[in-house]
Order: C-alpha cells, then sequence, then structure tokens
C-alpha cells in the first residue's frame, strides 16, 4: 500500500481518527492504537475553571500521533480564523481541519464561510483541511485557493450513513488534484472500505470507533478495511457489466456424450 | 487583581498572564489564550500585563473530531 502525503508529511495509515465521544480516555486511546491511525482530531473549548479535564495530549503524542485541531463550534469565517490561530498556540502546530457549521441540527458545513476562511487562513501560513460537504465546485475552489487536501463529507457527522454522496464523492476524486478524505457518516467498516475502493486517499472516522461496544476491536476492523479497500483500489477492480462472463471455458465435452 | 476570564469577573495575584495561569494551577500544556479577541502567543505570557478592563479568554484543548 502507497503511503499518503499531505504537504509534504507522510502518513503511512490512510485511516484519521477523531477523538470524541468515547466513554473514556483509555477507551479512546486503545482505539486509536488498534486502528494504527497517525493523525487525530482535537477540539478547543473556553476551559473549565472548576473542573480538571483529562489529559489527553501526552498519551497521543506519545503514541507519535500527529495532532489536527478542529475549528469546530466556529459559526463563521471571522471566529474560525481566531479558533485556529488559538489551537496553533495551543498544540504548536500549523494543521487545522476548518470546519465551520451554524446549524447545530444537521451539522452542514458552511461552504461560503469555510472558502473564506480557507483564504485568510493560507494568507497566515496554515495547513488547511476543509471540511465540506460532497460539493464539486466547491472543492475545486478550496484547491484553487490552496487547500492542502478537502474533506468532503460522506454523510451527517455521527449519522453512520456511510457514503450517501456517493456520486458527488466520485466526481470529487476524479477531478481533485489534492488528497481527498472522505470525512463523517462512515459507520462500518464496508464504508471505509468502499470510500478507499472509490478511489479517496483517506477516511476520517469517529463517532463508529467511539460508540463500538468494544472500541480496540472496532479499530482494528477499520485499519483492516481501510487497507483492503485501498489495496484493493490500487491493485485495479474490475469493471461491472449485466452479462455473465465465464471464468472457466466454456468447453462442449458434454454435449459429445450425447 | 479583577478581570474578567471567560465572562466571569475573576480576582488573583498579580498582574501577567503567567501569574494569572499560576492562580488557576492549570497546565500550560495544551491551551491558549485571547485577550480583547486577539491571540497572545505563549512567548509573550509573561510580559503581557491586565488591566481591571482586561476580557480574557482561556481555552483548552479536549476530545472532538
Amino acid at each position: 500500500m502507497s503511503s499518503l502525503f499531505i504537504a509534504g508529511h507522510e502518513f503511512h495509515s490512510r485511516l484519521f481518527t477523531g477523538t470524541g465521544k468515547y466513554a473514556s480516555a483509555d477507551a479512546m486511546l486503545a482505539s486509536l492504537v488498534a486502528s494504527e491511525s497517525e493523525l487525530v482530531t482535537l477540539s478547543l473549548r473556553r476551559m473549565d475553571l472548576k473542573h480538571q479535564s483529562d489529559n489527553i495530549l501526552q498519551p497521543l503524542q506519545k503514541q507519535g500521533m500527529k495532532l489536527l485541531p478542529n475549528t469546530s463550534g466556529a459559526r463563521t469565517a471571522k471566529e474560525a480564523v481566531l479558533a485556529a490561530e488559538l489551537a496553533r498556540d495551543a498544540l504548536e502546530t500549523h494543521w487545522v481541519k476548518l470546519e465551520i457549521h451554524p446549524d447545530p441540527r444537521y451539522l452542514m458545513p458552511d461552504g461560503v464561510e469555510t472558502l473564506l476562511a480557507a483564504e485568510a487562513l493560507i494568507k497566515k501560513g496554515f495547513v488547511v483541511m476543509p471540511y465540506v460537504h460532497a460539493d464539486p465546485v466547491l472543492c475545486k475552489r478550496l484547491e484553487e485557493v490552496g487547500c492542502q487536501c478537502v474533506m468532503p463529507l460522506g454523510s451527517p457527522i455521527g449519522s453512520n450513513m456511510g457514503l450517501a454522496s456517493r456520486p458527488f464523492l466520485e466526481i470529487i476524486i476524479e477531478q481533485s488534484a489534492v488528497p481527498v478524505i472522505i470525512d463523517a457518516g462512515i459507520g462500518a467498516p464496508s464504508d471505509a472500505a468502499l470510500a478507499m475502493e472509490i478511489g479517496a486517499d483517506a477516511v476520517l472516522v469517529n463517532t463508529a470507533l467511539a460508540v463500538a461496544k468494544q472500541p480496540a476491536q472496532m479499530g482494528e476492523a477499520f485499519r483492516l478495511a481501510v487497507q483492503a479497500g485501498r489495496i484493493a483500489y490500487e491493485s485495479g477492480l474490475g469493471e461491472k457489466r449485466v452479462q455473465a462472463q465465464a471464468t472457466s471455458p466454456l468447453t462442449d465435452f458434454l454435449g459429445g456424450l450425447s | 487583581m479583577n478581570i474578567m476570564l471567560n465572562d466571569v469577573p475573576f480576582e488573583f495575584f498579580g498582574n501577567t498572564l503567567t501569574d494569572l495561569l499560576d492562580s488557576l494551577e492549570k497546565e500550560a500544556k495544551g491551551i491558549a489564550i485571547a485577550i480583547n479577541q486577539k491571540v497572545v502567543p505563549r512567548s509573550l505570557w509573561d510580559r503581557t500585563e491586565l488591566d481591571e478592563q482586561s476580557q480574557v479568554f482561556i481555552f483548552e484543548s479536549i476530545a472532538g473530531g
């Protein structure tokens, strides 16, 4: 399986992961270790002054995982730029997963604000990974302003509905000159394998791992599925056809007996 | 000194951002600070003096997707 390069950084694993929604920090770590993910997302929030929160940074960094802060919570380009600048200082990385979703019900990304924020952040030297709808035109625009990859959604965040946007993802993959990472909605290893088979460069999975009864085992399942899907893609899948085509030569030796 | 910290009145001993963090007994790793909507890089925390009008926001990294 080939490596994936984003902004010159080499990834051996094509499974990126989120850290949210796990029952405990231990469950999260066990799942991410089993997944062999090399890029994990984090969020920022206003500090809770009353309670000490779990220290999840140290164990993640100890595993050699690259941290990718997101701008979750931002509703406008301006808020997202501030969130990215805060994250850069907090986590000492100029990589950012740009996500702007003003609507809490469906968490649909705001494409207009995302494009504006991407332009501003790229001028400030960020590696921008934008989370967007599976919109081929917007993905091209993001590439043109300098995004190092695009992250279109398969289906709504946390919905486990898989690749509901598949026809549009296929157009994005065909047109894109930067890596395409399918983010959101991937609910089962088969969804992840399919994403890789249709030519996605990577997938980002969170909920499906975090809510599994055995998150560590599910991490392994996704690791294998992503590898299988990618290897299949690189091997060249056969075309689909309506008519049968024999895999054994059709001889007529039985005909000769009658 | 009295300031507004994360939208709540807050009193601490000293006048720099570092003094503020000391009084909170929080780890400096994984956090970021903004004053009046501008990020203050951690290299400047020592030298950044606050006044009673300062609107300070401290952010921390948490799990997320």
